[in-house]
């Protein structure tokens, strides 16, 4: 696993810390006392059966649902209740699980967007223009994001999240729906933003071997609360762990 | 002091016939997210079709508005399963097509019916006569049957599985889809039931006050007002609300007199939407 | 050249050029109904082009009738005081509608699109009632009657001519500020019809461009107003009502909301068409009901939205016979995966 690049970035404030959340839904509790800690510049993998509140979790952070109580901070600012595009302005960006990109824009569209938004400047082009070779966007650019093939949209909305340079990115089930041989391009973006942003990232996955391959830290939330946390291979042969998983139907592709 | 109780209980079933009309409508607002524009066409409808019923085939009152209600309410299924299921998830194409529903239903009740009010009389008259007192017999009869639909919607949305999926629906969408349960085969059945309470209000309130084909404009800015003061998509906020109004309806009616009631009551409302959008006791989707 | 067209915008062009065109009209004819039809579709343009700003950013205002209202009335209480420069009226009628847009934007477009209907439509009922117990400023239910002329650099347009011209002047004004801004901000509207949500956590301040889309929304709607008060001399709450804001409505998405075409299109054809049609004038709305639930259903760009499409497709038919039938129809493409 990669270590954790070596001070070139500014990364005292990118730690993402969550202290005592709960949030309540009519008669539901999606979580309750939840706390954990993403360290600057690390790679974190959330990962636990289905409906454990990892997508709420995520828009909770993120400022789409309000919390219950509890607080977020982003390194020492306190960002709890802040609207998404406060947060996002802050560098605290999410990526969507359903392919979310401006559909009837072209990519290079998309991507002029999302720059302009973030207000990161147009070198950010020259940031991903490896990424867009590997994932064979370049030629496609001018093309309308709704006619790509479905792996394709989803790696652009990736993108679109990266090409606001945040300091903490949140990827929501980033492989869903990705075939086996298409994977290797969420490992491409991470490894990319490890080495030219050193941004934190926190992973939210079903899909263990992406979860192994790229987390050196994970934690499994069930029923709303951290069940384990950990080194992967550890927690996912804890009994506690193992147990959260059977008897659910997990689609697991 | 009997003219200020008279006033108070023609408040109360004025209240009583808004709370049955803004039960459907917060129904669709709170459940499927959906403003349903039609909602005052179908109270026309309502008293159309039960006019009809005594008129045409000379039913009995009763049994004309069963059938007359009925009739609406299968016309609310069929239109949300044909027409709205497709783009239910497109809140401006939903709500153009309700409007659309509104403009065309008006306009076949104005073809079929022609343009003037036509004779059409609640079966129960005389009133109770007091002291400068009068309450028509119908308003009690109206009242009593409006508290009796309430207190059946209120056993089926909390008492039911289908109304505890409503409910849970309300809360939140996407929860309850990852819980598994699944909005669409509810949808027709939801706004059917609103479009029940819409015609059962029209059949039962248009003897009594007037019936024609423009009504359904005045009828749906009033559901408007009731659920936005008593909390888009609560249904005890909108029946209290329902009440309020009613009341406040009755008392400004007699001791103030003209619009300026209505208009107070619009701006109150308006505050209401833009300083706490989700009224006295709605809930708390309001911001995303 | 090519450059400036690409800037502005082949059909935002297109409409400038037809509100010049509409100058010539008193030049061509003398025909009172003819007249009197022109003036009624350039005024439904101007407020189908209010719906438009906002229809841009998938918000549906009910409110242009009182915008309309705001804007007229204020023009016509300040003509009555004597001030009568057209500049200046126009400048009023843009104003006041704007600024009471401003504040009530600003708390109600935080919220999900639904609440912003009905705020607008709470509001038009408010503003018909407010006209009605307000006689001594708005003049109640007889409304504002006798309003002088305006002057054009001292020269009066009262003739039922310069009527006309006032309000190609008044169309071009407001065509040019929707072109303007919904060119300038293409990209944010765009992006917030499209995807509201994902443009918010990319870090767009998409409040910040509801309002700005509003209260510019509102004051060209107000310009609609002072031009109906014009065409009327009179200031009267009937013009207003909230079934015109349904008409309004209805002009644009049935003309179509992809394109500042679209508003002029639908408001052309369907006010004509009611012109045509007066004597069943309570049909109408029947007809509107069925063309709204035909557009949504079937034809989601409108008239111009479909005819975009099926021009599309004819040209690379002509250019490319073997071509695939892969054109997305109004924007919307088939997965080629």
């Amino acid at each position: 696993m990669t270590a954790v690049a070596e001070d070139r970035f500014p990364r005292a404030d990118w730690e993402l810390r969550i202290e005592n959340i709960s949030k309540n839904f009519g008669g539901l509790q999606l979580f309750r006392d939840l706390s954990f800690v993403l360290d600057a510049g690390n790679i974190m993998g959330v990962i636990g059966p289905n409906g454990a509140g990892k997508t709420t979790l995520i828009n909770v952070i993120c400022g789409q649902l309000p919390l219950s109580s509890g607080k977020i901070y982003l390194g020492k600012r306190d960002v709890t209740g802040l609207p998404p595009h406060t947060l996002s302005r802050l560098g605290l960006v999410r990526s969507f699980q359903q392919t979310n990109t401006f559909k009837l824009a072209t990519v290079r569209e998309n991507l002029m967007r999302a720059m302009r938004f973030a207000g990161s400047g147009p070198d950010t082009w020259n940031l991903i223009d490896d990424l867009l070779d590997a994932y064979e966007l370049k030629a496609r650019l001018d093309e309308v994001s709704d006619s790509l093939p479905y792996g394709l949209q989803k790696m652009l909305g990736l993108l679109l999240a990266y090409v606001t340079k945040p300091k903490v990115l949140l990827l929501d089930e980033p492989a869903a729906g990705l075939e086996q041989r298409e994977r290797g391009n969420v490992d491409r973006l991470v490894m990319h933003a490890q080495e030219n942003i050193g941004c934190s990232i926190l992973i939210i996955e079903h899909d263990m071997e992406l979860i192994r391959r790229l987390c050196p830290h994970i934690i499994v939330l069930d029923a709303g609360n951290v069940l384990a946390a950990g080194a992967p291979d550890e927690v996912l042969s804890t009994r506690s762990v193992i147990d959260a998983y059977v008897g659910r139907s997990d689609d697991d592709d | 002091m009997n003219g200020f109780i008279a006033a108070g209980i023609i408040g109360i079933s004025l209240g009583a016939q808004y709370a049955l009309l803004a039960l459907g409508f917060t129904l669709m607002f709170g459940i499927l997210g959906v403003i349903n524009f039609a909602h005052g066409a179908f109270y026309v409808v309502g008293g159309y079709f039960t006019y009809a019923a005594v008129s045409w085939l000379g039913l009995p009152f009763p049994a004309a508005v069963i059938v007359a209600v009925l009739l609406a309410g299968a016309l609310g299924y069929v239109f949300e399963l044909v027409v709205l299921e497709p783009v239910i998830q497109d809140y401006l194409a939903t709500l153009m097509l309700t409007l659309g529903f509104h403009l065309i239903l008006t306009t076949a009740i104005l073809v079929i019916f022609g343009p003037e009010s036509p004779h059409f009389e609640f079966p129960v008259s005389g009133a109770i006569r007091g002291e400068g007192f009068y309450i028509p017999y119908a308003n009690l009869i109206v009242l009593a049957i409006s508290a009796l639909a309430i207190g059946a919607i209120y056993l089926i949305m909390h008492r039911t599985d289908f109304g505890r999926a409503l409910r849970a629906l309300a809360d939140d969408r996407a929860v309850a889809a990852a819980q598994g349960i699944h909005p669409r085969r509810l949808f027709p059945l939801a706004f059917a039931v609103a479009t029940v309470l819409a015609a059962l209000t029209g059949a039962l309130v248009t003897p009594m006050l007037a019936l024609a084909p423009n009504l359904g404009e005045s009828v749906l800015t009033t559901s408007f007002m009731i659920v936005i003061l008593g909390g888009l998509g609560s249904i005890g906020g909108a029946t209290i609300a329902a009440f309020v109004v009613g009341i406040v309806e009755a008392y400004s009616s007699v001791y103030l007199g003209g619009s300026q009631g209505a208009l107070a009551l619009f701006i109150i409302v308006l505050v209401i939407l833009v300083v706490r959008p989700r009224g006295l006791f709605g809930s708390e989707f309001v911001g995303h | 050249m090519g450059a400036f067209v690409a800037r502005i915008g082949r059909a935002e062009l297109a409409c400038i050029v037809l509100s010049v065109l509409a100058f010539s009209v008193p030049f061509l004819t003398h025909d009172r109904l003819f007249y009197s039809i022109s003036n009624q579709i350039m005024i439904a343009v101007i407020a189908a082009f209010s719906v438009f700003i906002m229809l841009r950013m998938n918000l549906i205002s009910f409110a242009v009738p009182a915008f309309m209202a705001i804007g007229g009335y204020a023009a016509a209480i300040a003509a009555r005081n004597g001030l009568t420069d057209v500049f200046a009226l126009m400048a009023i009628a843009f104003a006041f509608p704007a600024l009471v847009a401003l504040p009530l934007g600003a708390l109600v477009l935080r919220l999900r699109g639904v609440y912003f209907v009905l705020v607008t439509y709470i509001l038009s009922e408010i503003l018909q009632l407010f006209l009605f117990e307000t006689p001594g400023l708005t003049g109640g239910s007889n409304g504002i009657a006798g309003i002088p002329a305006a002057t054009f650099f001292g020269i009066s347009l009262g003739r039922y001519e310069y009527v006309l011209l006032t309000t190609a002047g008044i169309l071009l004004l407001a065509t040019v500020i929707t072109a303007a801004t919904t060119r300038y901000y293409g990209q944010q509207f765009s992006a917030i019809e499209e995807n509201e949500v994902l443009a918010q956590s990319l870090g767009l301040v998409v409040w910040r461009y509801k309002v700005i889309g509003f209260v510019i929304a509102g004051g060209v709607a107000g310009l609609g107003g002072y031009a109906l008060v014009t065409m009327l001399l009179t200031a009267h709450p009937s013009s207003f009502s909230s079934f015109s804001g349904v008409s309004y409505i209805t002009y644009a998405i049935v003309g179509g909301r992809t394109s500042i075409l679209g508003p002029v299109v639908g408001s052309t054809i369907l006010v004509w068409a009611s012109n045509l049609f007066s004597s069943q004038a309570q049909y109408s709305q029947g007809l509107f009901g069925v063309l709204i639930v035909f557009v949504i259903f079937a034809a989601k760009g409108g008239i111009v939205g479909t005819a975009e499409y099926w021009l599309k497709r004819w040209l690379r038919k002509r250019s490319d016979p073997g071509a695939g039938d892969d054109l997305a129809p109004v924007g919307r493409s088939k997965d080629a995966a």
